[in-house]
């Protein structure tokens, strides 16, 4: 009995942590075709909310975040591409509205630098396991 | 060969120390994000003014002097607490500011403005936000150096207090 409710909590909170549900886009955001909602979607979900900072506009209930989602879907009803919208948002609020910021020359340390680091960690474990084995 | 590397890796960690404590006691605010608009050409907008009958035209408007941009709304304490630094930089300093309504209500705008004094040269209405987001608003208050050029020179984001105020008249004595 106790095992069946275990598995019954633990399949519950699985399910939980499967429909991982966005609670902040209002019904009346949504787009009647359902194509272009889910480029919405898609495209909210990696756009940083300037206001919570750790959120995407998609999970934020921030107002600059819903005006966020209308807007990108304006531009998606007026017929401009996911480029063209991330270039419109990246040139008002920088990169830093990306979630996925760009490999430029001025973020290359962010992309390089944790690569560099474990490259050096294991070299130095290396080095340190072979003294080790010689004494 | 294992002294030099082991040297290496000691030089990487302390920078990554020293970067990380540097970062920690310079005097910074994490939230505060440097503008992408820095530089560049004041985006250009039309909209309703709040006192005059006729269309705030951005590019009638910039150009011919150093103007400040203060984005604010009635609803919003900050820009109560502000307030009367912009009434300093309007009245003392006598520079031209511009005031953008961010999603507020005209007629309680026009009331708060007639309590606290009027220092913006003109009012214009945002009324869905669209100018704040060309302009690359987070936050009210946002306050913006324009140069003669049209040319955003620096973005404040947050409540102008007497030591920010006295940044922003310093970094305006040295915008051309």
């Amino acid at each position: 009995m106790i095992k069946k409710i275990f598995i019954l909590i633990i399949s519950v909170i699985c399910i939980q942590f499967y429909l991982n549900f966005s609670y902040a886009i209002d019904p009346e955001e949504i787009l009647k075709n359902s194509k272009q909602e889910t480029r919405a979607r898609n495209i909210s979900k990696n756009i940083r909310c300037m206001i919570c900072q750790n959120q995407s506009i998609d999970e934020s209930s921030a107002s600059l975040a819903k005006d966020l989602r209308i807007l990108i879907r304006v531009k998606i009803k007026d017929g401009k591409t996911d480029k063209e919208i991330y270039k419109f948002l990246s040139d008002r609020y920088g990169d830093f509205i990306l979630l996925n910021p760009p490999l430029k020359s001025k973020t290359i340390v962010l992309w390089f630098l944790p690569f560099v680091l474990f490259f050096i960690g294991i070299v130095f474990i290396y080095y340190h396991n072979r003294k080790s084995n010689k004494t | 060969m294992k002294k030099q590397l082991f040297t290496s890796f000691i030089i990487v960690i302390s920078l990554i120390f020293i970067s990380f404590f540097y970062l920690l006691i310079t005097e910074r605010n994490p939230s505060e994000i440097r503008s992408n608009l820095i530089n560049k050409d004041i985006p250009s907008f039309q909209s309703k003014s709040l006192f005059k009958n006729k269309k705030f035209i951005s590019s009638d408007e910039f150009g011919n002097e150093i103007v400040l941009v203060n984005f604010f709304a009635t609803w919003c304490k900050p820009c109560l607490e502000e307030h009367v630094y912009i009434m300093r930089f309007a009245e003392r300093e006598k520079i031209r500011v511009i005031g953008i309504n961010y999603k507020d209500n005209s007629e309680k705008t026009k009331l708060w403005l007639k309590k606290l004094g009027n220092p913006f040269s003109d009012v214009v209405i945002d009324k869905n936000g669209s100018i704040a987001i060309d302009w690359g608003v987070y936050g009210i208050p946002e306050t913006f150096i324009v140069n003669s050029n049209k040319k955003i020179k620096y973005r404040l984001v947050g409540q102008i207090t007497e030591k920010k105020y006295n940044k922003l008249m310093s970094l305006i004595k040295k915008t051309k």
